[in-house]
């Protein structure tokens, strides 16, 4: 396989809500930056809870590949876009059931066997709230329909 | 800090040790406030896409998507003029053999003037960025694109509302 091939399998399994086998692609050690939310740690603990939270409020979750390349370190470099309607919490905001669609940057460290030892992701939160109808940033839980 | 561009694996062709020297000269030159040599940096139809900038009207949305020369120069102006420390640390760079190169910055400065819907306070952030660039053979830019989370950005500077 090649890193190019490991970050195509990393994004369908999220588009499908298999972060099982997503689980099944990473390092044990492998390492997580999930940057616009200051999380930063490990891709069984931080990154399954987030993969696994996305997955339960966008169950309709269509991921886009829009640009994908391979750096000489191995490293898959993706921007994808993210498509769903929320069916649930997500990262603080209600659920009012609003279509999002927001772009993303992904890297993906990959081992020489085809491992993702670690991951890093970036995104605007504020294009994000703005989309689940959230009104201001110190607080999230309030929406506006 | 100067620019510390980490190696990315051996074997560097010249087409990536080119897009390499190009790239951290864009930063040298955003990080000297030297705008028109950002731009001289850049093919004369360079893309430009900053994807969190979004400036929601009443009729429509303006975004950060079009051509260095004509978006990209003006709101590096913008910015500078807003925040005239402004500057930039490097912390990665990775490049392919055909031009792509990712850069993980940090970008820092101190607001003396309303940028867009944030108003001044005098606030200082520092945050960090991910630009993806392309870089033609000629070792011209011809395509930047850049992500960045502008909620912790509007956090930094005390401006709390979505907009």
């Amino acid at each position: 396989m090649s890193a190019r091939k490991v970050a195509r399998q990393f994004f369908d399994h999220m588009q499908a809500a298999d972060v099982d086998e997503i689980l099944c692609m990473v390092t044990p050690d492998a390492a997580v930056s999930l940057v616009p939310l200051q999380v930063h740690g490990s891709m069984v603990a931080e990154g399954a809870a987030y993969l696994y939270e996305l997955a339960r409020s966008f169950p309709d979750l269509v991921i886009r590949l829009r640009r994908l390349f391979v750096t000489t370190d191995s490293t898959a470099v993706a921007e994808i876009t993210i498509e769903g309607t929320q069916a649930d919490a997500f990262l603080g905001a209600a659920n009012l059931e609003k279509h999002v669609d927001l772009d993303q940057a992904w890297m993906l460290e990959v081992t020489p066997d085809d491992r993702i030892s670690a991951v890093t992701a970036y995104w605007d939160s504020n294009q994000l709230y703005r989309r689940l109808g959230v009104k201001r940033l110190d607080k999230i839980t309030i929406t506006a329909r | 800090m100067d620019t510390e561009a980490l190696p990315a694996g051996s074997g560097t062709t010249s087409r990536e040790a080119t897009a390499r020297a190009t790239v951290i000269g864009f930063f040298d030159a955003y990080r000297a406030r030297d705008v028109e040599r950002m731009v001289e940096l850049c093919g004369d139809n360079a893309d430009f896409r900053y994807v969190p900038f979004e400036v929601w009207g009443r009729q429509r949305v303006l975004h950060g998507d079009g051509k260095v020369c004509t978006v990209g120069k003006p709101i590096w102006t913008a910015l500078i003029d807003a925040f005239p420390d402004l500057t930039n640390t490097v912390t990665s760079v990775r490049a392919d053999g055909e031009g792509n190169v990712a850069v993980q910055a940090d970008i820092s400065g101190t607001q003396t003037k309303d940028f867009g819907v944030i108003a001044c306070a005098g606030g200082h952030y520092e945050l960090p960025h991910l630009f993806l660039f392309h870089v033609t053979g000629h070792g011209l830019i011809d395509d930047v694109v850049s992500y960045w989370d502008n909620a912790q950005w509007k956090k930094q500077l005390g401006w709390f509302e979505v907009d």
